[in-house]
């Protein structure tokens, strides 16, 4: 790991002229990250005469992953809601020349003195529960109510229509399946035929969608306060009903159903939801999201084990993922939809 | 083989987690000790089902498909749904029984977007019927997965 010490030195000192004896040390690659490669360090430098040191987080590009992403995209998201008073860590740099680190990369402060509860844990955040769920609600309504053109967020985004922000997501994570499953998929084949066959009333407005907005992407400090919302790298334009459902996955914390991703009830996190937008969620759209958001999981899961599979990427989380994560994505859409289907049949 | 496959992994599961990652000094090679103790403690108890839960599926797959043979009016269907209910796994290797329930899962794919779009007597209950394994066989799967709470 240290290894990456001098190169990492060499190009801070290529992004800050004023710097000088820059020393990068304490590299230490951070677990869970599957998309990415994430390393926090610690840099230090004379400028105009005075010592600085700065902890940093490092992302860079994995030789494959688990969502193929394009990285900019996340740092753009940093970008856009650090001024605006989001807690998101302050972007620095992105850069894409191989020169450097061989594979793309970006550097961004790092967020000291933090935990990220795990998603797979009955009880993330333990006494912090409540008050974290009321912060991490209120969060994602203010992203949704962000103008995503005034912070700059739209720029080289691709824009999309309000009554065509199901059917786009639903073909990109259809591809994926397409592409990538080992075995055929019958509970996924029949979520998607639904989704096709009872699209959404059209979204509201188009927010930003951070995309993986959930248990475990964020980091919380020992006061139960949330200092960094993270893991932007699947986030776009849409319904910002997409971001409500997905938070609200039973995947999180999968032994709470009733306090999404082991937070606050439902009801409630879904009334802070709305206060803090401005928006109403409409049952029939939020459904549609719901369905979606456990097949786009199943579908993230197939990836990964085909990645895994086939000895593109040998991260054993992308393994787990496999198995877990679509074991419980399997179970939560059969027994909606068998319900749906009984339904629409009486 | 004793000691038995379930004892052995729930072992490791143990002495990875208590005895190994405590030890490590990297973060991130003891998330990867934990995910490995946690798979093989799913591993220990699926080895002993692995081959039931298959087994299982694939017959009542068959038996569902011999079912829907005498029921859909789609001549290249019925004949497909007719050859696959008339076979049989020639081998309890998982290997062999995975093959076989890949190739008939194809085939209920097929089968529920046919029924789906039938409105025929004989559909709703066809679709339940389907529905019905598919529910009860995702819960036959459920790995086991330790509370950390």
């Amino acid at each position: 790991m240290e290894e990456l010490a001098p190169r990492i030195a060499a190009y801070l000192a290529h992004r800050m002229p004023a710097a000088s004896n820059i020393e990068v040390s304490g590299i230490s690659r951070i677990h869970g990250g599957a998309s990415r490669e994430t390393f926090r360090l610690r840099a230090r430098w004379e400028e105009g005469g005075k010592q600085v040191e700065r902890a940093l987080i490092l992302r860079r590009d994995p030789v494959a992953s688990l969502i193929e992403t394009e990285r900019d995209l996340e740092y753009n998201a940093y970008r856009a809601f650090h001024p605006t008073g989001l807690p998101v860590p302050e972007p620095l740099y992105l850069e894409t020349d191989l020169e450097w680190l061989d594979r793309p990369f970006f550097v961004m402060e790092q967020i000291e003195g933090c935990a990220a509860g795990s998603a797979f844990n009955d009880d993330p955040y333990g006494a912090h529960a409540e008050k974290i769920g009321r912060q991490f609600w209120t969060h994602l309504g203010h992203i949704a109510a962000a103008d995503p053109d005034a912070i700059g967020f739209s720029a080289n985004m691709e824009p999309v229509a309000p009554g065509e922000c199901w059917s786009r997501e639903l073909e990109k994570w259809e591809k994926v399946i397409d592409e990538d499953e080992l075995v055929p998929q019958p509970v996924a084949r029949a979520a998607i035929r639904w989704l096709k066959r009872n699209p959404p009333p059209p979204a509201e407005k188009i927010s930003v969608v951070h995309g993986d907005y959930r248990t475990g992407n964020f980091l919380y400090d020992g006061e139960g306060n949330i200092r960094a919302i993270l893991d932007w790298e699947m986030c776009h334009l849409g319904d910002p009903l997409e971001d409500v459902a997905w938070a609200s996955d039973p995947l999180w914390a999968f032994r709470q159903p009733e306090r999404p991703g082991g937070m606050i009830a439902r009801k409630e996190a879904f009334r802070i939801w709305e206060e803090a937008s401005g928006m109403k969620i409409d049952p029939v759209r939020l459904r549609w999201w719901e369905i979606f958001n456990s097949l786009k999981g199943l579908a993230i899961w197939i990836s990964a084990g085909k990645e895994y599979q086939t000895g593109a990427n040998r991260d054993p989380v992308l393994a787990f993922s496999s198995w877990y994560c679509t074991d419980v994505h399997d179970r939560v859409l059969a027994k909606r939809l068998a319900a749906l289907s009984k339904e629409a049949r009486q | 083989m004793k000691p038995d496959v379930g004892i052995v992994m729930q072992g490791f599961f143990g002495t990875l987690l208590g005895d190994v990652a405590p030890h490590l000094s990297a973060e991130y090679s003891m998330g990867h000790v934990g995910i490995m103790g946690l798979m093989l403690h799913m591993t220990g108890e699926l080895h002993d089902r692995a081959a039931d839960v298959c087994l299982a599926e694939n017959r009542e797959m068959r038996a569902l498909f011999g079912h829907a043979a005498s029921l859909v009016e789609d001549e290249g269907l019925k004949a497909k749904l007719a050859s696959a209910a008339a076979g049989e796994d020639a081998s309890l290797r998982i290997s062999v029984l995975g093959e076989n329930n890949a190739a008939l899962a194809a085939l209920l794919i097929e089968l529920q977007a046919h029924v789906e779009e039938s409105n025929a007597p004989w559909a709703a209950g066809l679709e339940a019927r389907i529905w019905d394994y598919l529910v009860a066989t995702m819960e036959r799967r459920e790995l086991p997965f330790p509370s950390f709470g």
